[in-house]
């Protein structure tokens, strides 16, 4: 059986011998120390401190109510609790009735993440086990040699304006605008700031874009140069940025006139300037 | 070993508190041990509850009583630096677990749209049938292949130098290509890249492969 971590191995106690090894083992244990310091005080209503000094002579302290109180008490060698007045009471509550609210909030985050981290490995072990399909493009494309690399693009590009022709017959059928644009982030705008998915589509109308770059029944060829101006590129919104106005007639640059942009009323609330 | 969830709130009922307190207490003081141990440094914890008569103190009173002159030897800005309570303590936490989360569902949702692209390139499924919320997400997706992809031509590009000039020469002037026909039974990706393959395995010509005679 693989051993996949030191976690499960029992290990010397002693000073550790490695010096990176040795910060990293700070830091962690630290952090779970803090973390059961933390959770004793919630469950248990205990005052505690904390002191650590780091390797680097840092010094990490948790405290709670706050580390200078306990010390100060613990230095007084006073035992007993002090006797409370009806307002250190209320503050007391107060400050108990916060700590709940963000050990909940807390508990929901920390089920979130373990339930993206499941669907995380789930994903990737699917892809591996799929790996045996005889799809060569499916695998990882540094494997791959000029030939494949331009063939793969060739069809990359024409299943992109199958994409994108689905995209705005969706659009039109449901009459929002489309932002098929691309941050430097290589992002298709699916992202904003926050990195929040974000299904809604944005208000930006691209119908000039799509009109210019798929065709109408016509089988024509198209030119397709080959770096960066590809249409929704960063260059592309650059040139031109029409921005959906109330009257579609107008246009203006998303760069020049971003101020007015967020005046518009019917911007939805997420537009983002980023894309300029 | 099953473990039951606790949940993180005062314990109400008095017996079960006493006892979490206790088994609770002797852990943290056991890592604190641990963590003194390993690593070499100072640490000290004074743990205190109307459950004890004193506070407990570790590792000792003097060597608390070190720990504390050490303490209060430093300057308050360096005291103060990380010194966390239980309110900035979690909002830490939070902060930093939502991070994660985040950065955990864009590589997710990432993973998701790969799946899609493929499905529909090997003709599992097409474009039309493709969720339209997921269509944008797809589109990043290609997006960021064909970037990939042209990095990956430069490169090998300029590896190749001159042998292979005209496979350069295709890949970087314009290439004429036909459209794939909208609304067609789509010859699906899987067909077209197999296809070519027979084709450039009879002409024999892999270097001089001209793109622009490729029938697709």
């Amino acid at each position: 059986m693989v051993i996949k971590n030191k976690g499960r191995q029992k290990i010397e106690m002693v000073k550790m011998k490695n010096e990176n090894n040795l910060q990293v083992t700070f830091s962690k244990r630290r952090s779970g120390l803090f973390k059961k310091a933390s959770e004793l005080c919630t469950l248990c209503g205990a005052e505690i401190v904390v002191i650590v000094f780091s390797p680097g002579r840092k010094v990490f302290s948790f405290g709670h109510p706050n580390v200078d109180v306990v010390i100060d008490r613990f230095l007084k060698i006073n035992p007993h609790h002090p006797h409370q007045n009806n307002n250190l009471q209320l503050n007391e509550a107060c400050l108990n009735a916060v700590v709940q609210d963000l050990n909940n909030h807390l508990t929901q985050v920390t089920e979130q993440l373990e339930e993206e981290k499941k669907r995380n490995e789930d994903l990737k072990q699917k892809r591996k086990d799929d790996k045996k399909s005889e799809n060569w493009w499916e695998d990882p494309i540094e494997g791959f040699n000029l030939r494949q690399l331009t063939e793969f693009k060739c069809g990359l590009e024409n299943f992109k304006k199958t994409v994108t022709t689905e995209a705005s017959k969706y659009l039109q059928a449901t009459g929002h605008n489309f932002y098929f644009g691309s941050s430097s982030n290589a992002t298709f705008g699916i992202f904003d700031n926050d990195g929040n998915t974000n299904s809604e589509l944005d208000l930006f109308n691209h119908r000039r874009l799509v009109d210019m770059n798929t065709f109408s029944g016509n089988h024509q060829n198209m030119i397709i140069p080959h770096h960066s101006t590809i249409p929704y590129g960063n260059n592309v919104i650059e040139r031109f940025a029409p921005e959906h106005n109330q009257n579609q007639s107008q246009y203006c640059f998303k760069q020049e006139r971003a101020s007015e942009c967020d005046r518009q009323p019917d911007h939805p609330p997420h537009y983002r300037h980023e894309y300029c | 070993m099953t473990r039951q969830k606790v949940k993180m709130a005062f314990i109400e009922n008095e017996f079960s508190r006493k006892a979490t307190y206790k088994k609770r207490k002797r852990g943290i003081l056991k890592k604190a041990n641990e963590l003194a141990t390993l690593c070499g440094v100072p640490v000290g914890v004074i743990i205190d509850s109307p459950y004890d008569l004193t506070p407990e103190v570790w590792p000792s009173r003097e060597d608390m009583d070190n720990v504390l002159s050490q303490w209060q030897r430093l300057p308050v800005m360096d005291r103060t630096k990380k010194m966390l309570n239980q309110e900035s303590y979690l909002k830490q936490s939070i902060s930093k677990a939502t991070e994660t989360c985040k950065k955990l569902t864009k590589e997710n949702k990432e993973l998701e749209m790969k799946e899609v692209m493929f499905d529909c390139l090997s003709g599992k499924t097409s474009p039309p049938r493709i969720e339209k919320s997921d269509l944008r997400g797809c589109g990043n997706v290609i997006e960021q292949y064909l970037r990939n992809l042209n990095r990956r031509i430069e490169i090998l590009s300029k590896n190749d130098g001159a042998s292979s000039s005209s496979v350069h020469a295709a890949a970087t002037t314009s290439v004429a290509m036909p459209i794939v026909e909208l609304g067609s039974s789509s010859t699906s990706f899987c067909d077209m890249i197999r296809q070519q393959q027979i084709q450039s395995n009879m002409n024999q010509n892999v270097r001089g492969l001209d793109l622009n005679q490729q029938q697709w």
